[in-house]
């Protein structure tokens, strides 16, 4: 087992493996996720690093075809255990995806949404928190003149942040993100990754890159797939500068994936 | 210093970097490939040009020859006397042509009947679409769709033997044929139209969409009923739109179930009272009625008011999608929308808020007129009642108070076919022989068979498609594909729209005195074809355009990104994944042509002959005619009813088996 230093880790997987169908997607992974930190998952694709990052808020439960077993604890209490909720879950470990996903609705409505569901009609309240988690996404200087209007409307950085405000709305621990850049160009990505450095202040941050200089950029720890497999888990200095395995190496020297 | 003309075809010295020379041949080649394919593609362009042409014009053409017919009534009783007489009695003496009766009788059976089927369809629709696991909904999902095909004689037979029975018994009323019976009717019919499209509104949500609510620690009702039904509403609302064009146009089944007394129910909210909606007098009367007498042209008056109502509800229903759409829908991701100047929006808001409070005058009016003050106060109280309740139960159970219901739904829907596709196989089986199916009727349809009914109405319904099936996806191919969205585009599809709504036995009223009267045709098979043709046009525009529109735009820039033209863009890029689209539109029009009496009553059919159509100026019988004689008019018959029912039924449900079934096979290949 991986074991990362002395940080407090909130989020602890031990021996999770993952099926789709018939076909393994995930073996053996065990590894700990420091609170407060950014924590990148890199890989070459279909390494299953995507599929790891669903597992922590259950989201592959929509998926029908879809096994584990092992257990993934959050707070050192097994999220796949039977009594535990995936919705309760969901409201505490929140997901950027990788494609923009705002909903077919206004601007304000999107970042409303979450704490709406979870029983919050004030209407001041609602404007103190949507006006908070567009600043903190770094949004609202841009929408604030428009928040009535269609989300569909903005580019497609600025639905992305829409999206991480969406998320901080409900105030989770974690948030995890699934190649949250992949889909935008390099101005919008860094705009996100500076966003990614200031949330990791109040919050633990898992992100699923493809990116290795993003990897380098904005995370403080790393952890290296392959095949389904975790190789190697580490700082994101050691496993740039010295990594351990020789697949690492292969991978961050480029000589393949 | 060597060059490529002097040595054709040899070696480019090495270091020498000129490109090798194209000679002139190739270049003069593509030239002409080039502005062939050009060529081509502008007569494609034309002939789908003059599809959907022709379907603009048809529309206009049908309204004006009804208009043509029925302005005399206009002119001799006074359009104000017409519509607001309290007495329709044409064989009185004196005569009197007031509709107003079967104006209000109508606008009850179909409110009612919508109040049966919305919900009932919708969250079925939600069940199928979002609850049912997966093997459940391989099984429910089709059978659906296959009830979709029963045709409405088929309905009207059961209501007339079975549910009005029923009605009688239960409610302890002398006859069970009233505005319940057409109610329940034509809820439980407009069900499969309902649930079908709201189904597949509500599956296209896409599943980033679900995902990000999820996500955010929303239950699954909380997703479905706050993100993903939004975002399928001008979907569900066309599948409204679509059920109440069925529950007004729906003549047969209304005729044979609501007792066709042409009054008022008294109290206005008796449910248990006869009615005779707009659609029944023209099935009952036309075909008794003396050309060109004065009852004649009030038939055609009623043909126009039924059109003027089918009018005011698609454009009510167009505003009303066009605001959501407004509201909730992606403009274009691509082009950021530009926020216009403040006076601008605040413009807009206001328009906006004003349509609210115009759509909410215009709704508690017709609460006000239909139900009285009652059902208003009741209205109000359900949904503050709701509102009150939304805040304060958790959302857990909520979830399981909604899903309850929804399953309530399906389970409702199911046991209501169910209950119909019993009765008419366990009664009809035991009469269905060799003979029945092959032999001529006798004895009226006492005994015999029905082969030439058989016959006839596989001639009808392949004629009609023959003919509409071209025509509609070349007008939906220019709709979607050639044109800008601009005022012409906007006249088309309106016009489509109202062409669908348009009852069927209106086309039939068009079919009788345009094809039967006017051109000579006679009562044929050919003005059958023709009529059925017109009634299933818009359905396959629709349904076409529709499919083609959910291809998206990357796919098409894709192609012509690598120098297809515009054809071959459609034909390779585009037609083929919509095929599952295009088919279904077509399953539906197949059952609708093959089901539907109203439109063959006047123009094609006799009840009994020996004989099969020698041409195509020969009438025919056909399954729903016969049916309908039979059930109505010739007591004794009951197990030549059944079983005739039981073939109707067995037919048409074998096309839209079969249009499943290859539906099903083309869905797996493709896949946005």
């Amino acid at each position: 087992m991986v074991n990362l230093m002395s940080e407090q880790s909130i989020i602890r997987t031990s021996n999770l493996n993952l099926w789709y169908g018939e076909k393994t997607a995930l073996k053996d992974i065990s590894m700990e996720v420091p609170d407060r930190r950014v924590t990148a998952l890199i890989g070459p694709s279909g390494c299953g690093k995507s599929t790891l990052i669903r597992c922590f808020n259950r989201m592959n439960d929509l998926v029908d075809i879809c096994r584990i077993t092992g257990r993934i604890d959050f707070h050192g209490n097994n999220i796949y255990a039977k009594e535990s909720d995936p919705v309760e879950i969901r409201r505490k470990i929140g997901m950027v995806f990788q494609k923009p996903n705002p909903f077919p609705k206004s601007i304000y409505e999107n970042v409303a949404y979450g704490p709406r569901i979870h029983g919050m009609n004030d209407k001041k309240r609602l404007d103190e928190i949507v006006e908070k988690s567009l600043r903190n996404a770094a949004l609202w200087e841009e929408v604030k003149e428009r928040l009535q209007d269609s989300a569909m409307g903005l580019s497609g950085g600025q639905q992305q942040r829409l999206c991480i405000a969406r998320t901080l709305a409900v105030e989770p621990e974690v948030i995890l993100m699934d190649e949250p850049c992949s889909a935008l160009d390099p101005i919008a990505t860094s705009k996100i990754e500076t966003l990614i450095n200031d949330l990791k202040k109040q919050y633990c941050v898992i992100i699923v890159t493809h990116n290795m200089q993003q990897a380098a950029r904005v995370s403080d720890y790393t952890g290296f797939m392959y095949l389904g497999e975790m190789i190697e888990c580490g700082t994101t200095t050691q496993i740039f500068e010295h990594p351990k395995e020789e697949l690492t190496e292969n991978y961050i020297t480029g000589r393949f994936g | 210093m060597k060059n490529g003309r002097d040595c054709p075809g040899g070696k480019q010295p090495p270091g020498n970097h000129s490109f090798p020379p194209v000679s002139d041949e190739t270049l003069a080649g593509s030239h002409e490939i080039l502005s062939r394919r050009h060529r081509r593609d502008r007569l494609i362009r034309a002939v789908w040009f003059a599809c959907a042409f022709f379907a603009v014009i048809i529309i206009f053409f049908i309204l004006a020859f009804l208009l043509f017919d029925a302005y005399p009534v206009f002119f001799e009783i006074g359009i104000w006397d017409f519509l607001t007489g309290m007495v329709w009695n044409p064989t009185g003496s004196p005569p009197a042509y007031g509709i107003y009766p079967l104006i209000v009788d109508s606008l009850l059976v179909t409110i009612l009947a919508m109040a049966i089927s919305i919900p009932l369809g919708v969250g079925s629709a939600i069940y199928i679409a979002e609850l049912a696991p997966s093997r459940v909904k391989a099984i429910v999902k089709p059978a659906v769709e296959l009830l979709a095909g029963i045709p409405s004689v088929v309905f009207g037979f059961f209501g007339l033997i079975v549910l009005t029975d029923w009605i009688r018994v239960n409610f302890d009323v002398p006859t069970g044929e009233t505005w319940l019976a057409g109610s329940i009717l034509l809820g439980v019919m407009a069900l499969p139209t309902i649930i079908s499209v709201s189904e597949d509104a509500i599956s296209s949500a896409p599943r980033e969409v679900r995902e990000g609510s999820f996500a955010l620690g929303a239950t699954h009702w909380q997703t479905i009923s706050r993100v993903v039904t939004p975002a399928a509403l001008s979907g569900i609302t066309a599948a409204i739109i679509l059920g109440i064009g069925r529950a007004v146009g729906e003549t047969m089944a209304v005729l044979m179930v609501t007792g066709n007394a042409a009054v008022i129910p008294d109290p206005i909210w008796n449910v248990l009272s006869p009615v005779r909606t707009l659609t029944g007098t023209l099935g009952i009367e036309m075909g008794e009625v003396a050309i060109g007498s004065t009852h004649y042209h009030a038939l055609f008056g009623i043909a126009v008011v039924l059109l003027g109502i089918t009018l005011a509800i698609n454009l009510f229903a167009t505003v009303i999608l066009a605001r959501i759409k407004e509201k909730h829908m992606a403009v274009n991701a691509c082009s950021p929308k530009k926020s216009g100047t403040g006076e601008k929006q605040w413009f807009a808001r206001y328009m906006q808020k004003y349509k609210n409070i115009l759509a909410g005058i215009v709704l508690g009016l017709v609460l006000l007129a239909v139900f009285g003050l009652m059902g208003l106060l009741a209205a109000l109280l359900g949904y503050s009642a709701f509102r009150l309740i939304q805040g304060r139960i958790s959302p857990k159970w909520t979830q399981r108070v909604a899903f309850s219901l929804i399953v309530f739904c399906i389970l409702s829907v199911l046991f209501a076919l169910g209950v119909i596709l019993y009765d008419i196989i366990a009664n009809g089986l035991p009469y269905l022989t060799w003979e029945f199916l092959t032999a001529p009727p006798s004895n009226l349809g006492r005994s015999g068979g029905i082969f030439p009914a058989i016959v006839g109405t596989m001639y009808l319904v392949a004629g009609a498609i023959a003919i509409a099936l071209p025509i509609g996806i070349g007008a939906a191919i220019y709709l979607t594909e050639y044109t800008r969205e601009g005022r012409a585009t906007k006249i088309i599809r309106t016009g489509t729209d109202l062409l669908n709504g348009t009852p069927s036995i209106v086309f039939g009223l068009f079919g009788f005195a345009f094809l039967v009267i006017y051109l000579g045709f006679g009562v044929s098979l050919i003005a059958g074809q023709i009529t059925l043709a017109l009634m299933v046009l818009p359905t396959i525009i629709r349904t076409t355009e529709e499919s083609l529109r959910t291809v998206p735009v990357s796919a098409r820039e894709g192609s012509l990104a690598l120098g297809a033209t515009k054809w071959q863009t459609i034909r390779k890029v585009i037609l083929p994944p919509s095929v599952p689209g295009i088919v279904t539109g077509t399953i539906l029009s197949i059952g609708r042509a093959a089901g539907e009496t109203a439109p063959i009553l006047f123009t094609a059919v006799v009840f009994s002959t020996r004989f099969l159509p020698d041409s195509l100026f020969d009438p025919v019988m056909a399954l729903p005619y016969h049916l309908y004689i039979l059930a109505t008019n010739v007591p004794g018959a009951k197990g030549q009813q059944y079983a005739t029912a039981l073939v109707l039924l067995g037919l048409v449900v074998a096309f839209y088996a079969l249009a499943i079934w290859i539906r099903h096979r083309s869905a797996a290949a493709c896949k946005w």
